[in-house]
Parts: C-alpha cells; structure tokens; sequence
C-alpha cells in the first residue's frame, strides 16, 4: 500500500471539523498535558478533557479504582480543577496545539451547567461542549439527570440557551430505553450525542467481605462494556438524524470500525489510553490502513453501511 | 515530529523465586532505563489482551548493564492475579514496559548519614537508593553511612538481605514473629537509634506497608529529622490521567488535598501525608 494515498478522514460533528474521528473520551486523558510526552496531540480529532465543574472538586476517597475481567471500574468522583483553573492553568497548553478542545462540563443543578457552559463560552480555544448528565441532580432528590427523559432535555435547552457552542450531550447507559432520552435532546436542540458513559458496577473483596471501591459503587469501562456501548449506538443512530459518537470499550482500530459502520460518526478512545498511551494514534493508523486495504477513500463512504435489515 | 514515549517491549532474562512467594525477576529494557532514578517505578503488563487487563506499578529494584544489554530488575511479591501470571513468566517471554514513571528520592546534598526503614517487599526502591547512592557518592566509605532497618512478618518474607548487605553500612533485621533478628517491629529498631540522626546531615527514607509508615510518621513527628517515603497505590495510567491513585496530602491553613501517587509522587515528604 501507498503511503502517499492516504485516505480522507475529515468528519463533521455539528459545526466542529475534526482532521479524523478519533477523539480522546473525557476523564481518560487528563487536561491533554498528562499525555502529550506519548501523543502528537495535532494528530487527534479532538480532544476531550476532564469534566469540569463551576468549582474544584476534590473526588472520592480512595480505593478508587480496581480491575474488573475485561475492564475496571472507577469511582474517582469527578475530581476535577474547577472551571477557572482549567481556563487559567490548563487552556493555554492546548492552545498551542492544531486540535478542537472540546470541554466536558457537569453540575448538580441547571444552573450550575448553565454557569459552567456561559463561562467557557466567551473563552478563546474551546471548539465545543460536552455535557455529561449521569451525574444526580441534587434538587430533584439524587435522580440522575440522564436518566429521565424531561431532565436530560431541560439540561440541554438551558446550556444551548447560553452559547454559541455546538454542544454535544453524553448519554449513561443506565436506563431503560437510550433511544427516549437521546430524542429528548435531540429535540432539546443538542447538536450530537456521545454515548456510552461507564456502567454502574460493583466489586467485593471476598477475604474482608467489603466493597473493593470505598465508594462500594464505580462505573465499569474497558472492553467488556463494547458490546453493549454498539448495541446502544446502533439503537440510537436509527432514532435521531445528529451526528452520534460511539464510545465505550475501544481497544483498537477493529473496534471503532465497528462503531463506525453501525453509524457512529466519530469514536472516542478511553479506557484504551491508560492501557497504552499510545491507543488513540495506534486506533487512527488502524482505521487508515482497513480503509486503503478496502479502497476506501473517504472515511465518510464507511460510516453507517452496516447491512442489516 | 518529536519523539515520542511509548510502551516498549522487554524481554524476560530470568524469573527466579527468591523467597517464598517473593520473585526477582530480570528484563532487557531500551539503554534510557539506566538513567532512572531510584524511587522511580515502571507499568508492566502481560503482552496479550486478556487477563490482567491493567498494567501493574513496580518500583524499579535495579538496573545496569550487562552484555550489551540494559539489565532492569523488579521485586515483587505475589499478592493477586496479576503478580501470580507474572511469578510464571520464563526466560525470553516478552512483556510491555511503560516508564520510568513519577518523582525519585531526593539526597540532599551534605547529608552523611541514611536511615532506610523497609518492610517487607518494600525494600525494592530503598535498596535501589543505597545501591545508587553507593555507586555515585565521591565521599569516602568512612564519610557516610546507610543503616538499613529491615522487617518482614516472618523470615521467609525478608528479602533483598544480601543486596543490602553489599551497599549498606549495616542492616538491622526484625520479624513480627521472632523468627529472624529482632522480635518485633522494624520500628522499634529505628527507635533506638533515633539519637544518632540529626535534623541536619541525616536523612531516613521509608517504603513498607501502610501501618508501619504510618507508624514512621508518629516516631517523627516529636523528632523532625527530614524523611522521604515512598507510597504504593492501585494505579490504572500511570501518568497521571486515570486519577485512580489518590492520597490524602496536607495543604495550606490546616486544610487536605489529593495527589496523585503516580505523577506527583511516588515519594513524598512524610509529614505531607495525612495518615489516617
């Protein structure tokens, strides 16, 4: 194969132009820093950093994390610099690099999305948001805002109502039914869906008889979640017309095709960076390689011609 | 472009049980590892897909060259799943090496005389500080001097005796039970020599299981000679991202913090750490 006759990998989500689909899923690449000794971050389609909210959290006690067969599960607690350290401390790193930052953003009420997505609005160097609704809405008593179809879009209307932004909404795969919430938002005016956040897990230390996680619950990533993250992508891609990004388990460039071919318009790579930070440029030279060894040209000719019906 | 780290391959040379469910275990490893410093660690994992899944953290025991090869050896104790498929690797099995990863032992210049205070399996990093600490000081041998003070459960679980006994100044054993040196904790050993260190000239390096550092942390308190120690924690990245390796730091005004164990330690000032 030809080196020189690389194919095009150019896709579109919502108003962001991504170079290729690969993009990094927030909480498993840092602020982008942590990796760059590893990865070129120019080579990325876009960069998704750590879930931000209005003040610094400081997370769960630990243990935090423990291995799971197939994947781990993590109860890190959405530690996080707070919004104005990210813009102050973190932002101008990225800055120097030719990559969409598109920053995840959570809260615990509307409001503080709201205030979150507005101050990140006006901010040079952010291409887009990522709202992440598995988190508890503590006014509504606990119940997570992902998991109810009229919470999931009231989140999406009021953080679209403060920017400019294209913002893209993160699914949890912990309801019933996706595809009702991945319509709410859509009609919400979200301008993609990624989709799947990790799967509420559990882990017990037969010798002590407690929990592995002190947090006793974690969300369970890595490849084991693969197939359930497609089936959901799959389930919704057919349901809504905005662009959908498949994440959940991707180890390698066989993977993501797969995504891609259900009718993920772009894949984030996850748990697959703290396995081998090289994952992400390893995953794009695999999609290349599939692509020119199929006479592939566009990777928009890939996307969506699963056969069937 | 600019070079760029990545995970690397390193081939098994030997994989011996040195003790009881204790393994050393020998790899060839890029000719960079000879720059590591002691204190620092490296992520290893099993070359195929399946199980463990993860990399697991080891402090790097020792490094050097041989035949033309870069020689890294960790030690390590069987305690899971991970450390059991790893206790069965033989000579030219390959396995894949992220690292050198976080923060060595400071040595500050004009300290003349080391206390390591090690507890079982955690004698790996303090036996590569005393081995490097040996290799490069220009002080003559009456000059300084690294006691090391050594405790495992029981003797079947010390290791790494010999090696001291080549790099230190002496070593001082006990075991919980009796059953090697002195009866009782490695603690109690140091205790009794606290005198002979000083707030300035003197440094004590620690790495053992949570209670003893813990232990460490309270002996030092009424008598604040400068101690680094070196902490273990369940990572998934190693660099940093994962979040999973967080440790209870103090900071300013009586209030506490998470660090990460892997990027911004693994050692840290003992009187940093909040032990609770």
């Amino acid at each position: 194969m030809k080196n020189n006759n690389l194919p095009t990998m150019k896709v579109r989500i919502g108003d962001i132009e991504l170079k290729n689909p690969i993009m990094t899923a927030s909480g498993t690449f840092g602020y982008g820093e942590e990796y760059s000794p590893y990865v070129d971050l120019n080579r990325l389609g876009a960069l998704i950093v750590k879930g931000l909210s209005l003040e610094p959290k400081e997370g769960n006690p630990p243990p935090r994390i423990i291995e799971t067969t197939a994947g781990m599960l993590n109860a890190v607690g959405l530690e996080n610099v707070g919004v104005k350290s990210f813009i102050k401390e973190k932002l101008p790193f990225l800055r120097q690099f030719d990559v969409p930052v598109i920053v995840n953003v959570f809260g615990e009420t509307v409001e503080e999305y709201v205030k979150v997505a507005g101050t990140l609005s006006d901010v040079e160097g952010i291409a887009g948001l990522e709202i992440n609704i598995s988190c508890p809405n503590v006014v509504k008593g606990g119940i997570e805002f992902g998991a109810n179809p009229d919470l999931a879009g009231e989140v999406t209307r009021s953080v679209k109502s403060v920017t400019h932004l294209p913002v893209i909404v993160k699914l949890t795969p912990n309801v019933t039914d996706i595809t009702e919430i991945a319509k709410s938002v859509e009609e919400a005016g979200a301008d993609a869906i990624s989709l799947i956040n990790t799967l509420k897990g559990m882990s017990v230390d037969i010798e002590k008889r407690v929990p592995h996680l002190e947090n006793i619950t974690g969300g369970l990533s890595g490849p084991g979640i693969k197939p359930v993250a497609l089936r959901m992508v799959w389930e919704v891609t057919r349901e809504v017309s905005i662009p959908v990004i498949g994440v959940g388990g991707i180890m390698n460039a066989q993977d993501a095709l797969e995504f891609l071919i259900v009718g993920a318009k772009a894949v984030q790579i996850g748990t697959a960076n703290f396995v081998n930070p090289r994952a992400t440029i390893d995953i794009l030279e695999g999609i290349e390689q599939y692509m020119r060894e199929n006479g592939i040209s566009d990777i928009n000719d890939l996307i969506g011609t699963i056969i069937a019906e | 472009m600019e070079h760029k780290k990545s995970v690397i391959s390193g081939e098994v040379v030997a994989n011996r049980e040195v003790t009881k469910n204790h393994f050393l275990m020998s790899l060839t490893v890029p000719d960079n590892f000879q720059v590591a410093l002691p204190g620092q660690f490296i992520m290893v994992r099993m070359k195929d897909m399946g199980s463990p899944f993860l990399a697991r953290p080891f402090s790097i025991y020792s490094t050097y060259s041989f035949e033309n090869n870069t020689i890294l050896e960790i030690l390590y104790r069987v305690v899971g799943k991970g450390t059991l498929k790893f206790s069965h690797l033989k000579r030219d099995d390959k396995l894949d090496i992220l690292g050198p990863l976080g923060n060595g032992f400071d040595v500050p210049p004009g300290c003349k005389k080391i206390a390591l205070v090690a507890g079982g399996i955690g004698v790996a990093p303090l036996s590569s500080l005393a081995e490097y600490y040996r290799k490069r000081s220009t002080d003559s041998v009456e000059d300084r001097k690294v006691i090391c003070y050594i405790g495992a459960r029981t003797s079947e679980w010390l290791v790494g005796i010999e090696k001291l006994e080549e790099v230190c100044s002496r070593v001082i054993i006990s075991t919980d039970d009796g059953s090697e040196g002195h009866h009782g904790y490695v603690t109690d050993l140091f205790i009794k020599d606290i005198n002979s260190y000083r707030r300035d000239g003197s440094m004590v390096y620690s790495c053992g299981p949570y209670a003893m550092m813990k232990r460490m942390a309270g002996i030092l308190e009424d008598c604040p000679i400068p101690c680094q120690v070196s902490i273990e924690e369940r990572m998934a990245c190693g660099v940093g991202a994962c979040l999973g390796c967080a440790v209870r730091v103090k900071s300013q005004e009586g209030h506490s913090r998470y660090m990460r164990v892997c990027t911004d330690g693994p050692v840290f000032n003992i009187e940093e750490i909040i032990w609770d």
